[in-house]
């Protein structure tokens, strides 16, 4: 292995060296680059270590006077380093400017603001000295004024966030889940084929000498089982969407109430008969008049002492009910409106009763 | 010929017709009456084309409504294949009805095949003229010509302004040659010509992208209307298309370039900023206003469209915070750089659009919205710096396309990072999928604005799939057999070799010697027993090339040579052209060839192998995708989970879908015969999957062979096939002439009016039909009171 020649070296990109000790990736294969948010030079950590363990230190590129110190060295998140110092200063603005859409009256105010914050960003990042300092002021004050919103804001801002994570995970949790089923059930559905299979070879080798009889006898058994099976899969199922339903609507109960479209309503029992009646509910109290116990009028009277009615067994109460439902019979009933709504037949009723009774005198005349 | 379906006159450009063709039209024409949606199948070489413009042409002259067609097919030779058989249906409808209709056909395809322009057509790939074409084109470029500067132009794009704007090509039917010649002649631009007319048409036929991509389909056929009759021919790849439409991949080197491409953006507003802030100020006050539709009219020449479906379309002001030109070009980069930094990733990842978002927010404070406006304010901003080298910027379209549809779709969509090409690799090559599974989502709006939707192919069993897979209702889903005068294609199972062992190309066994043996010998016995043309199908390039080395080996390919050539296909198109060319060739003079491709190639769908050129198509083991694959795997458990279909039931699905593709390849027509072997001891589960006028003709003898029962088999078959067959003996049978077709209909209407009116007499006659049941209820309740008499007896007796 010979030592490369000092000209193939220029393909190393800045990536690969470090630009403080010169140090190439190829010698060091661990090399970690590490900034300082205070002026985005990037070093590696070897370097970092060198200078700023002893304390404060200045920064070791040309020009650049900055005191750095050792914790403020992180790596950084993007390679482009002009977006990694604008995406601190965003993260900086971010947290004052934090205002929703739902702040605003109409969504153009929105737009502006979002203009605005905007406009003070670019200015934060690439304006110059005076333009900077403006914004830096601008964002100050608005800090200041706005403390209680902006309080209120992240807060907000923090627990939706939270709650999207809750999502999320419970989602995966989820799909994690139905896959595991989804597994298990392909593994039951194989571990069935073998058994009826087994099933089936034993079912032949006891040997019923039927031949046809005998092999469709084992089908019908074996679809019989699977039948049975697959009822038994579907019951499980659904006893386990319920209860991952239940645990579901549970665990979603703060995002909001979790509602199952195409669940059947569970079948009522029929209402306990009571018992038998056999005049199907008609009651015999009389509506239009009240019969008093020992009732008594000059008509009756000579009957009270009869013995053809005081017999053993009758009661003469009885016989006087009667008289009076015979008398009230038929009160309230008018002839003229029955006719005109039927007797309570159907016209339909009506006419195969007709045709049954024609069909009976066909009959006869035939017989 | 000329006959009617119930009220409808059709003329029909061939003096005979196939039943399974007559068919195909009364179903056609009761869903396009029903105003739904429907599957077909109709088997290959059936003239599928020529039935459904005859009919959808005859619906369309006759009834009042003028439903326009729009023809979607796949490639460009398909488009042209209808476009010729339009042109002739509309010439014989001349001659017949004895007058010219007012009618007009048009086809479109890409600028890259309709271009005129002498130095732009010149152009190899289609990118590069569509962006040279923009640069030409664009109306700010017109805008500068007409101040006086001095800009290229292209003279046949400028004409068509001088022409009426309806009326820019005659009526008729315009093949895409006849088009460019016409274009030539007028100095025209042919697809503008054909992309302005689409309004006036009463038939486009074109490729489904026009109509699947939101990209395109936006820009093409935003103007159509909702009663068209939509029509999606050899449709039985659809879904994949639907996918793919709303994909996106990035690599490395393409964010290296959109990088570049935003540097160069912002060097241009400095630019702009400095020369002419009018215009710069003009765009910020539009997209204050949020004027949106106001420059609708430059539509056509628009860097690019918003890839979200319509129904997706935010339809509000651009975001506050990148309104400014200059914001927006820093949010891109910040963008671009957060892909960037994900890319370094060492390891797979994949994770659903919301999980996405919430990482970018975090790491760039960009949010979902502004993210959602990407696509469009690229557009607009690009539209104001009034680009011209627009291909410049194709990749950083590319990320913004990413970015729209990213913050757009939640469900449905998942992102995968693979950092290594394969498991084996060592230099990573990471490639950022964002891919949609769910096929439905792309031609949904489809479905939603068109009423009736013919999705029709030669194979497209199991039928039910399709609904299910796109999510849509069908009034007629239906397979049409292939009617017959003789058994002229004989379909094959083989599932052992000729020394018993069973063949199969599943991964346990498919390097095994002695499989590899068995199928050079199945290749051998065949090559020696097919006349001319011979097509083997494997099912990866992969085993494809380890088992031609293994044969290589064994001799087996020295065996074969002495009586075919052998021919290979390779994943380069142009190479695999010159090998088909090479085939042809030798199947035309005698020598006869074997061509050893892939089921999942170029030549198993598209290709032809009629007659001489393929009279044997050996399908060797069952073309499974390759199921490592992550897309794949996602989108099966998406497919389980969504549609419950099983991971199982769809790649057998898919896999047979590419096998019948194959088998049909070799059947072209009624007076074709052919050989259909599929060697895989699997085919034999699979059997009820295949099409069914495959499975029809696959007798029950036949589906568990042994190499050498399947060669005595295939002997038997061509000696028949050798007897001489005429055309007359087809009639009445496969094919009908008007009396056959006559006598078909009073058939079917005797069949109809006994129905009818057997279905009458139970309606007409309640009455009877009430005494008959009366009188069985009442010959019933005399029994009944027998019985109860008879009780009452044993009653009475008991007490």
């Amino acid at each position: 292995m010979s030592r490369k020649p000092a000209s193939a070296l220029p393909t190393i990109s800045t990536e690969d060296m470090c630009p403080v000790c010169k140090t190439i990736r190829y010698l060091n294969k661990d090399m970690e680059f590490l900034i300082n948010p205070e002026c985005y030079h990037s070093m590696c950590s070897n370097c970092v270590n060198r200078l700023f363990n002893d304390g404060p230190n200045q920064c070791p590129y040309a020009g650049c006077h900055r005191t750095l110190r050792r914790r403020g060295f992180r790596s950084a998140f993007f390679g482009d380093l002009s977006v990694e110092r604008e995406v601190d200063i965003r993260r900086r603005v971010a947290a004052v400017f934090n205002q929703a859409e739902d702040d605003f009256e109409t969504l153009r105010d929105f737009n502006n603001y979002l203009q605005m914050v905007e406009d003070l960003t670019f200015d934060l990042v690439s304006g110059s000295d005076a333009e900077r300092r403006a914004a830096e002021a601008t964002l100050q004050q608005w800090e200041a004024e706005h403390k209680a919103d902006i309080e209120r804001n992240r807060r907000a801002g923090k627990e939706a966030d939270e709650q999207s994570r809750r999502r999320l995970a419970a989602e995966r949790e989820a799909a994690r889940q139905r896959r595991v089923e989804a597994l298990r059930e392909a593994e039951e559905e194989k571990l069935e084929r073998v058994r009826n299979r087994e099933a089936e070879l034993d079912s032949l080798a006891q040997g019923q000498t039927g031949g046809v009889g005998g092999g469709g006898g084992a089908q019908r058994v074996q679809l019989k089982r699977r039948g049975h099976a697959a009822a038994a899969r579907a019951v499980e199922a659904a006893v386990n969407t319920a209860a991952s339903a239940a645990a579901a609507s549970s665990a979603a109960a703060d995002v909001g109430r979790l509602s199952i479209r195409g669940l059947k309503e569970k079948k009522k029992p029929p209402p306990p008969e009571g018992p038998y009646d056999p005049f199907g509910g008609m009651d015999f109290v009389p509506s239009r008049y009240k019969v008093h116990e020992g009732l008594t009028h000059p008509a009756i009277e000579k009957y009270k002492g009869d013995p053809g009615h005081v017999t053993g067994g009758y009661n003469f109460d009885e016989y006087t009910t009667r008289a009076m439902f015979e008398a009230f019979a038929g009160l309230g009933v008018f002839i003229e409106d029955e006719k005109e709504a039927g007797i309570g037949l159907s016209a339909g009723e009506v006419a195969s009763m007709s045709a049954g009774i024609a069909a009976v005198g066909d009959r006869m005349e035939v017989d | 010929m000329e006959f009617n379906i119930d009220d409808l006159p059709v003329l029909f450009p061939y003096p005979r017709i196939y039943p399974e063709q007559y068919a195909y039209m009364v179903d056609l024409k009761k869903t396009l009456d029903a105003g739904g949606n429907c599957v077909l199948e109709m088997p290959s070489g059936t003239g599928k084309t020529v039935t459904l413009l005859s009919l959808i042409v005859a619906y369309q002259q006759y009834y009042p409504s003028h439903r326009k067609l729009i023809y979607c097919s796949r490639t460009m030779s398909e488009i042209e294949k209808a476009l010729v058989e339009l042109k002739a249906l509309m010439k014989f409808r001349t001659e017949r009805l004895g007058h010219e209709e007012e009618f007009r056909g048009l086809g479109l395809t890409s600028r890259k095949n309709l271009c005129l322009h002498p130095s732009v057509r010149r152009e190899k790939s289609g990118n590069v003229v569509d962006a040279r074409c923009r640069s030409l084109t664009a109306g700010f470029v017109k805008e500068k010509k007409e101040k006086g500067e001095d800009v290229e132009v292209c003279v046949y794009h400028d004409n068509l302004d001088l022409l009426e704007s309806h009326n820019l090509i005659p009526n008729g039917v315009w093949t895409l040659d006849g088009l460019l010649r016409y274009g030539e002649e007028h100095k025209q631009c042919p697809y503008f010509t054909a992309r302005r007319m689409m309004q006036y048409c009463n038939v486009i036929i074109y490729s489904y992208h026009y109509l699947l991509d939101p990209k395109i389909a936006e820009r093409v056929s935003k103007d159509l209307s909702k009663d068209c009759i939509v029509v999606f021919d050899e449709a039985h790849n659809i879904d994949n298309v639907c996918i793919e439409s709303l994909s996106t991949d990035i690599t490395d080197d393409s964010l290296r370039r959109a990088t570049r491409g935003a540097q160069n953006l912002e060097n241009k507003i400095n630019e702009m900023r400095d020369s002419d802030k009018q215009k710069l100020q003009d765009e910020y006050e539009k997209l204050v206003e949020g004027l949106r539709g106001a420059d609708d009219g430059r539509q056509e020449d628009s860097f690019m469209a918003n890839p979200t479906l319509p129904d997706d379309l935010l339809k509000e002001a651009v975001p506050g915070n990148i309104r400014r030109a200059e914001h927006f070009v820093a949010f891109l980069r910040r963008f671009i750089e957060y892909l960037k930094t994900r890319m370094k990733v060492r390891q797979v990842i994949s994770e659903t659009p919301p999980s996405f978002l919430s990482h970018l927010k975090e790491h760039t404070f960009i949010e979902k919205k502004p993210l959602r406006f990407c696509a469009e304010r690229l557009t607009s901003l690009v539209r104001t710096l009034e680009l011209t080298n627009i291909e410049d910027y194709q990749p950083l379209q590319e990320v913004a396309t990413f970015a729209t549809l990213v913050a757009t779709y939640e469900k449905g969509f998942l992102l995968i990072l693979e950092p290594f090409e394969s498991d084996t690799a060592e230099v990573p090559n990471p490639v950022l999928h964002f891919i949609c599974l769910d096929a439905a989502i792309a031609i949904k709006p489809v479905f939603d604005r068109f009423s009736s939707v013919v999705i029709t192919s030669g194979t497209m069993s199991p039928l039910e799939m399709y609904p299910k897979m796109l999510d849509f209702p069908t009034v007629v889903q239906e397979s049409y057999s292939m009617t017959l005068a003789r058994r002229s294609f004989l379909p094959m199972i083989v599932t052992r070799g000729s020394d018993q062992a069973s063949i199969s190309t599943s991964f346990q066994v498919r390097n095994e010697p002695s499989v590899v043996r068995n199928y050079g010998s199945l290749l051998t016995e065949f090559a020696k027993i097919t006349p001319d043309g011979l097509v083997v199908f494997f099912p990866s390039y992969l085993y494809m090339e380890s088992i031609i080395s293994m044969w290589q080996g064994m001799g087996i390919l020295d065996e074969v040579w002495k009586y075919k050539l052998i021919l290979v296909e390779t994943p380069d198109a142009q190479e695999t052209s010159l090998a088909l060319e090479t085939y042809r060739t030798a199947c035309c003079n005698g020598r006869g060839a074997v061509l050893l491709c892939v089921a999942r190639g170029k030549v198993s769908e598209g290709i032809d192998f009629d007659h001489q050129y393929g009279r044997t198509v050996l399908c060797i083991g069952v073309p499974f995708q390759y199921t490592e694959s992550r897309i794949l795997k996602a989108r099966l458990e998406f497919l389980r989970e969504t549609y419950r279909i099983r991971e199982n039931d769809f790649l057998s699905f898919d896999a047979m879908r590419h096998a019948a593709q194959c088998l049909g390849r070799v059947l072209r027509g009624k007076d074709d015969y052919g050989l259909m072997v599929l060697a895989d001891r699997r085919f034999q589960k699979k059997r009820a999957q295949l099409p069914k006028w495959i499975n029809q003709a696959l007798l029950d003898a036949d589906v568990n062979l042994s190499t050498d029962m399947a060669v005595s088999s295939a002997r038997r078959f061509l000696r028949t096939m050798a007897q001489p067959f005429r055309a007359k003996d087809q009639e009445g049978i496969s094919t009908w002439s008007m009396d056959d077709l006559r006598q078909h209909q009073e058939k079917m209407d005797d069949d109809r009016i006994k129905e009818l009116r057997a279905e009458q007499e139970r309606e007409q006659n309640p009455a009877l039909a009430a005494q008959v049941a009366a009188r069985n209820g009442r010959e019933s309740d005399y029994e009944m009171d027998d019985d109860d008499e008879a009780e009452m007896m044993a009653l009475d007796n008991d007490a």
